[in-house]
């Protein structure tokens, strides 16, 4: 479901251009904003249950279906999200006020507006673009303005700190990031989300889905460089130097309380939702089904899509429940002098293997 | 070179063990967990040995309790309390020795004493007990007593007694008397004394 799809329909019922498109946009956006709000409240929980389970602990228990009683604490994120919106909502007194409120907005634009191109299935997307990797890649760099405004405006040392390590973090791994996206894009000679999906259709290699991960030895290279890269992007552990608890306490989020903060939790959890769509949809198949030829019809394509999704939104808690935090000087060694030359040389490969093969 | 390679090949190495650790944790976690939920769950009680047997251990520390039809409100024990954690307030019953089913006064004791009193209040405050056991000794009737040990056929061991809220470590053993209830023991009616 395209807005372009909603607004060539409304145009069938009557020529009001500015009310169509409006509709269209509320009828697409407040549907992205429900996914935005049940995977951020989802995932925490399975966050916290996850790292628990990995610690050897259990978790919240107390909250759920029959208070104490042991039922596995499902509603903890429920009395979270509760207790964050009626929470004192602070603003320092020496802050620079506007930015200090515009900033959670800004982060959160920059998450919401990375998952309208997201394609869920073959017809739910809210906007299919032509450029839609570059328009993720893109609109993906907003949030960074939000981190450096909301460390700026707080008027603190550590958010300051947090800010400015974001931002060289982010700039820095956009960088690999971008370069192995590319190979996808050279594999399926399109940005165009859907098309890209189309391209893995079928077998390769006798009995493995179709998909660019598997198609050659770079791309399956090309996967991790862009994963890890999509990680750090995120800021999340291993590379969460710009929140480090530690040391900053949190950060460029140090400030914030209450419902701005959740703002900010939700765009963290959006972030992980819209990265991990991209590398779904340019190397594992997007909403192709693992067994080629079955189970690829209609609502399969939906459930194939977030079963994906989700797979690599858990081996990001993996991660950061596995690793400890990279220093600021080995962020940047891995980034420039081990992701960068080998994702280059990868798009050296992937060109002489599509000459060679394709 | 080899050495940049060598790096790269060790780090993904690393990290596989470590993925590998954290991953058999959790889908371990039901034999690893360590997490007791306390209130629900509770450890095994270790079988003591404490140099005899438990029927021959006469004194044990643990819970005050209190069979409130056997006490005739003496307030030997309140007196005998060190730190005064036990608080009796009486009425004097209308007639010795007889039941008032409508506060479910018992008029004799187990032992066959007839009662004089109702007990209208009967606190112990457990989180300012001392664990003495000076209360015990003076009582005629042998109804406030140290639960489990020797007396566990009276009332069972518990020796925990963990409560969500300080106030509830204050026990209460008296029977629940209204404020009406209490005004008509204290000041009977004619028809009652006639």
């Amino acid at each position: 479901m395209t807005v372009d799809m909603l607004i060539d329909w409304f145009a069938t019922i009557g020529d009001f251009p500015i009310l169509s498109f409006l509709l269209a946009v509320i009828i697409s956006g407040v549907p992205l904003f429900l996914i935005m709000a049940l995977n951020a409240m989802v995932a925490v929980y399975v966050e916290r249950k996850v790292s628990a389970f990995m610690m050897d602990r259990i978790g919240p228990m107390g909250q759920g279906p029959g208070l104490h009683a042991g039922k596995w604490g499902l509603l903890q994120t429920a009395a979270d999200a509760v207790k964050l919106l009626v929470k004192e909502d602070t603003v320092p007194e020496t802050s620079d006020k506007f930015l200090f409120k515009m900033a959670p907005y800004i982060i959160f634009i920059g998450a919401f507006l990375g998952l309208a191109a997201v394609p869920f299935s073959s017809v739910l997307q809210v906007a299919d673009f032509n450029v839609g990797v570059f328009y993720i890649i893109a609109v993906g760099s907003i949030g960074v303005i939000g981190i450096v405004m909301a460390g700026w405006a707080s008027n603190n040392k550590w958010s300051l700190y947090g800010a400015m390590r974001s931002a060289a973090q982010i700039i820095s791994y956009e960088i690999p990031a971008g370069l192995s996206i590319i190979v996808p894009i050279m594999m399926a000679g399109t940005m165009n989300l859907q098309e890209m999906i189309h391209f893995q259709e079928g077998n390769v290699w006798g009995i493995l889905p179709n998909w660019i991960i598997f198609n050659n030895p770079f791309t399956f290279i090309a996967f991790f460089i862009f994963f890890i890269s999509a990680v750090a992007e995120t800021n999340r552990t291993p590379f969460d130097i710009p929140e480090a608890e530690s040391e900053l306490v949190a950060g460029w989020m140090t400030e914030y309380s209450g419902f701005r903060w959740a703002v900010f939790f939700l765009s963290e959890y959006a972030n992980m939702l819209v990265v991990s769509g991209l590398a779904v949809a340019g190397f594992l198949g997007g909403w192709q089904s693992p067994i080629p030829g079955m189970f690829d019809t209609g609502a399969w394509g939906l459930f194939w899509f977030m079963g994906k999704l989700i797979l690599l939104i858990f081996v990001m808690m993996w991660f950061r429940w596995t690793f400890p935090r990279l220093r600021v000087d080995q962020l940047m060694h891995v980034c420039w002098k081990v992701f960068i030359p080998i994702a280059m040389f990868n798009i050296f490969g992937v060109g002489i293997w599509k000459l060679i093969f394709g | 070179m080899s050495k940049y390679f060598a790096n790269i090949y060790d780090t993904v190495n690393t990290l596989w063990t470590g993925m590998r650790i954290t991953w058999g944790h959790m889908i371990n976690i039901k034999r690893d967990n360590v997490t007791l939920q306390y209130p629900e769950e509770r450890w095994p009680r270790p079988e003591r040995n404490i140099g005899f047997e438990h029927e021959d251990y006469n004194v044990i520390r643990s819970r005050l309790h209190v069979d409130i039809d056997d006490c005739i409100g003496c307030l030997k024990c309140e007196r005998a309390c060190p730190v005064d954690c036990i608080k009796i307030d009486t009425i004097k019953a209308p007639n010795r020795g007889e039941d008032i089913p409508e506060v479910k006064h018992t008029g004799e004791t187990s032992n066959g004493t007839k009662k004089a009193m109702v007990v209208s209040r009967f606190t112990i405050d457990m989180s300012e007990c001392c664990y003495c056991n000076l209360c015990t000794y003076p009582c005629p009737e042998e109804c406030i007593f140290m639960v489990g040990g020797p007396n566990s056929s009276k009332h069972p061991i518990d020796y925990e007694f963990s409560e969500f809220d300080r106030t509830d470590l204050i026990y209460q053993f008296a029977k629940k008397l209204s404020p009406e209830q209490k005004d008509g023991l204290q000041n009977p009616k004619p028809e009652a004394e006639a």
